[in-house]
């Protein structure tokens, strides 16, 4: 019953934090305060590329993913520095325990994002006070800034947070939603891209209002399932529930990198394969997890870019298997042409509790050998419940300072634990 | 060369050497159908360097007339057209011919193709295999030897060999063994009057999946003979040929446990469909998974779930049960092909403890074994 309440009038947070990895540096070194900053992969190299600035270094010009050069062109005296993922992962985790106290319905998107739902929260005064508590708390407690949307659903938090930056919060009405957000262009929209963008274009659908009023067969026609779920939310309609748990929900793990320079040269690929396989191992270490599809994409010097992908009928999650499959995909598919970017992705990915092995002939015994084991941990599961027994993971500890610049959403794990 | 021929038997040939042609294959002639001409028949010949298929239609057979009016000649002609077109021809008879500028010509009633042929003599000959070394059963006997095993095989590239059976031929017994690494089915048979042995040779399921096809369930003999890198089997109108696979089978009899802990006699039909019920809630993902524990002397429990789905149970009654209790996961899918491939009313299951594999075999006969690894769950 509670539950179908809290559907009528729901109050969403959503948060989004300015900046961040630029703002964690600047929390650390405050003599960058006011300074142009960007954070970006490998500054000696050509795959540098800006993950993210400060709004000093935007104000110049510069955006995420663009080349350094571009950028130190834009803004001559633009320091650049290397991202610290294990700095951002800290302030990550103590931004959404601040979230989770004051409600436990946090529902982390990523490391610098996540929605509340302060239905319930009226003890904690008004929702006005809440969001500012919160905010003031996090610049004060963490020297970090943010912006929060406040509205009945999540999709509309969503567009709210984006509308005030930095530390805005801005309230979204539903009865608002022809003055605010139907003038804004459809590419605005949260979940519409370039290529939507560019198809409802095509159907004189412009605006957000343009979007909200047109035909829904129309849409359907046009971007299917996906076109109906827009006219939903253009008109202000979203259901989904804050759902603390849908960090767990992952259906992939993947990694991959830019080469310093496009290569026809084996030796240089295999490298690279084997250092992308490393990093999905360790990410699938981390989760507990395995996979039964292994997808490989090839980015061509030329921007072309394919995926290929097989499926396997086992789980597996060690590197040597990943690489196996990933290899067999490049020595088929690879047509030799001078490589930019590899990318290795296990699909179809499931926590290893609920999956299980089939076991195999020719290494059963291995198993078979620690068959009382397994049973007494199964009869002491019977008895005291799941989760009682952990395996002790050496690299638990050892990975945490791996510069990367892909986007990683590892760090939500953390937050679990 | 000429030959006018009742398109029925011509049919049935053209279908069983089509299954030896692709469509894709290194040299470009292979994708066509050589056509040879004598005068006691016609030869229609497919190939595609791993399987060669020979099928022989004789001028006349038991009385009857199959081929007439024969001018000998060989000629190859595109076999992606030529069933079809001798499909759907409106006679009875059909008339082929071929010009010494290598055009075909099809006739049948008012219909009539013309073709481009290919020289014959740039088809690769296929190897002739010495056979007097051979030995012989019976047709629909090897059709179920092939039936019960070949399931088995992997396919998967990564064991090249484990897509194979194998098969060997000693001490005058015939069997084939095929495993995926996950199950394993085997099949031992007595063979009278072998003059050869062979230990231990590897024949590409997709071989043995064809002819089984091509043959007939009868009770007239297939002649087989083996050389190293060779197996032909050979009926009465039909020469199969296929290589085999290179490299040593693993040793699996030592793999196959002798003792049992828990034994279960049971009606195959009955735990067929009730482990196939059960599979309905048993997602491909997870191994396809399904527990069976113990209960009593009569009965034995099936159980099945799938979190976002549901759960079943279901008892299966048993004629007995001896040893231990047991609590065991498999995956559906391999029990219902193991049950199904036994062909035997009652079966008899051993079990040695939930991580190591158990055998189906029929009650009152050992030269059947299925073999099934459990699945352990987390």
């Amino acid at each position: 019953m509670s539950r179908l309440n809290q559907k009528k009038g729901r109050i969403i947070f959503h948060i989004d934090m300015n900046c961040f990895y630029a703002s964690v540096e600047m929390a650390y070194n405050p003599e960058l305060k006011g300074k142009p900053l960007a954070i970006a992969g490998n500054p000696e190299e050509r795959k540098g590329i800006v993950v993210t600035s400060s709004y000093e270094a935007r104000a110049k010009g510069i955006k995420t993913t663009m080349n350094l050069w571009q950028a130190r062109k834009l803004c001559p005296e633009l320091i650049v520095m290397r991202p610290n993922f294990e700095r951002y992962r800290t302030a990550s985790r103590e931004i959404f325990k601040m979230l989770s106290e004051v409600t436990p319905l946090v529902q982390p998107v990523s490391i610098d994002e996540g929605y509340m739902d302060v239905t319930n929260c009226h003890e904690q005064g008004n929702t006005l006070d809440i969001a500012k508590n919160l905010q003031n708390k996090i610049l004060e407690k963490l020297d970090l800034p943010c912006s929060i949307g406040i509205a009945p659903n999540k999709f509309l938090a969503k567009m709210a947070s984006d509308m005030k930056k930095p530390l805005g919060i801005t309230i979204l009405r539903k009865r608002e939603l022809h003055q605010i957000l139907w003038p804004l262009l459809v590419g605005e929209m949260y979940g519409v891209g370039e290529k939507t963008a560019e198809k409802l274009n095509a159907i004189e659908v412009n605006t957000i209002g343009d979007l909200a009023k047109k035909d829904v067969y129309q849409l359907k026609q046009v971007l299917g399932i996906n076109g109906e779920r827009l006219n939903n939310r253009a008109n202000g309609i979203d259901d989904r529930p804050v759902d603390p748990d849908a960090v767990n929900d992952f259906k992939s793990i993947g990694s991959s990198q830019t080469l310093a320079y496009d290569t026809t040269d084996d030796t240089e690929i295999l490298k690279v394969m084997e250092h992308l396989g490393a990093n999905v191992e360790r990410r699938m270490k981390r989760k507990n997890a395995a996979g039964m599809t292994v997808q490989l994409m090839i980015r061509f010097h030329d921007r072309r870019t394919i995926t290929r992908s097989r499926k396997l009928q086992t789980f597996i999650d060690t590197k040597e298997d990943i690489l196996h499959v990933a290899n067999e995909l490049l020595q088929k598919h690879w047509n030799l042409e001078p490589i930019r970017l590899l990318g290795i992705t296990v699909q179809d990915v499931a926590e290893k509790q609920t999956i299980s092995q089939q076991l195999d002939l020719f290494t059963y015994e291995k198993t078979a050998s620690k068959e009382k084991l397994y049973k007494t941990v199964d009869s002491l599961t019977e008895k005291f419940g799941k989760n009682i027994f952990k395996t002790l993971n050496e690299n638990d500890n050892k990975d945490l300072i791996q510069p990367t610049t892909s986007f990683q959403k590892d760090f939500l794990d953390d937050f679990k634990r | 060369m000429k030959f006018v021929i009742q398109r029925d038997q011509l049919i049935k040939s053209v279908q069983d050497v089509m299954k030896a042609i692709s469509s894709r294959t290194v040299i470009p002639i292979l994708t066509g159908m050589k056509i040879e001409a004598k005068q006691h028949g016609i030869t229609l010949t497919g190939s595609d360097s791993d399987i060669s298929i020979e099928s022989h239609i004789p001028a006349e057979e038991d009385g009857k007339v199959n081929v007439e009016q024969i001018e000998e000649g060989t000629i190859v002609l595109q076999a992606k057209y030529f069933p079809d077109i001798i499909r759907k021809l409106p006679e009875k008879t059909v008339e082929i011919e071929s010009d010494e500028n290598l055009k075909i010509t099809i006739r049948s009633g008012k219909a009539e193709f013309n073709l481009n042929g290919q020289d014959a003599e740039e088809y690769p000959q296929l190897p002739m295999l010495q056979t007097d070394e051979s030995f012989e059963i019976p047709t629909d006997l090897l059709k179920s030897l092939i039936k019960q095993t070949v399931f088995a095989i992997s396919t998967m590239e990564t064991r090249p060999i484990l897509t194979g059976v194998n098969i060997k031929l000693a001490d005058n017994k015939l069997s084939f063994t095929a495993t995926d690494s996950h199950r394993l089915a085997s099949r031992e048979i007595p063979v009278k009057e072998a003059n050869i042995e062979f230990q231990s040779i590897v024949v590409p399921g997709k071989s043995l999946n064809e002819l089984n096809k091509i043959l007939d369930d009868t009770e007239e003999t297939v002649e087989i003979s083996v050389t190293s890198n060779q197996i032909l089997f050979r009926t009465k109108h039909l020469n199969f040929l296929s290589r085999l696979l290179d490299g040593n089978y693993p040793e699996t009899s030592r793999l196959i446990p002798e003792q049992s802990k828990t034994t279960l006699h049971v009606k195959t039909k009955e735990l067929l469909s009730t482990i196939d019920r059960a599979s309905l809630l048993a997602k491909e993902e997870r191994n396809n998974v399904v527990r069976l524990a113990t209960k009593d002397d009569s009965n034995v429990e099936i159980t099945s779930n799938s979190p976002e789905v549901g759960t079943v149970a279901e008892d299966v009654t048993i004629q007995s049960m001896e040893g231990e209790e047991l609590k065991i996961s498999f995956s559906s899918k391999y029990m219902i092909d193991a049950l199904k491939a036994i062909e035997y009313d009652d079966v008899k299951v051993d079990f040695t403890g939930a991580m190591r594999p158990f055998i189906i075999r029929p009650a009152e006969d050992d030269s059947i074994l299925q073999l099934i690894l459990p699945v352990r769950t987390y």
